[in-house]
């Protein structure tokens, strides 16, 4: 039984180092594996949202850093194009 | 920037900018390096304000731009981390979601929308190219 044991954690260990190697190969080193799963995959999210959904509304900052106003502000006349990202 | 350029006269643009992607304190990319776009995650609001204006004057960015703050609820409500795409239409309805970035990042996409929307803006240089290979 304790063998049975040894081997079964053997073979997953031995899983998880491969598909380590596999996520490094992916990613371009075992720095960028570890960043993607440690940084990335917590962020990710497909999100529910759907064509033809109501748009969310959330408020934002203005560039002065004092000032804010609302995405749903900006909808009213014409579709708005919402561009997310950061600097890095 | 060119959908911009091409469509600002149809359509309303805003740029949403979220938390970092690859920040030096945790993933950080060699081409932030090589590109010396090196900052580490924002902790407070005023990072994140200061970043921005930082992308805004290297780039000369024309675009409108909100910063989400610290609650990340922008980011949260769109999926948006790191980057997408979406567009509301005059009702308020989501009329176009992008794919999740990177590598669903599809601006084409959302130019393919807006050409369907508004018609298909051709630019000389590409037409000619175009013309020579056809």
């Amino acid at each position: 039984m304790r063998r049975f044991w040894k081997w079964t954690l053997g073979v997953f260990a031995l899983l998880l180092v491969a598909a380590f190697a596999l996520l490094s190969f992916m990613a371009g080193s075992p720095k960028d594996a570890y960043g993607m799963v440690r940084y990335a995959l917590p962020h990710m999210h497909r999100g529910t949202l759907r064509v033809g959904d109501d748009a969310p509304d959330a408020k934002l900052v203005a560039l002065d850093g004092a000032s804010g106003f609302h995405i749903r502000e900006r909808t009213a006349g014409r579709p708005l194009v919402l561009i997310f990202g950061s600097y890095t | 920037m060119e959908i911009y350029n091409d469509y600002k006269e149809h359509a309303d643009f805003l740029t949403v900018y979220v938390r970092e992607a690859h920040p030096a304190d945790e993933w950080q990319m060699k081409s932030n390096v090589k590109e010396d776009v090196c900052y580490a995650q924002p902790k407070n609001l005023q990072g994140r304000v200061a970043i921005a204006n930082d992308f805004i004057q290297r780039f000369h960015y024309p675009l409108p731009f909100g910063i989400d703050d610290m609650t990340n609820a922008a980011n949260d409500a769109y999926a948006a981390w790191p980057e997408r795409l979406y567009v509301i239409d005059e009702s308020g309805r989501i009329a176009y979601r992008g794919g999740m970035g990177p590598f669903h990042y599809n601006p084409q996409e959302l130019r393919g929308w807006l050409a369907a929307r508004f018609g298909e803006v051709k630019h000389e240089e590409k037409q000619k190219e175009a013309d020579g290979k056809g």
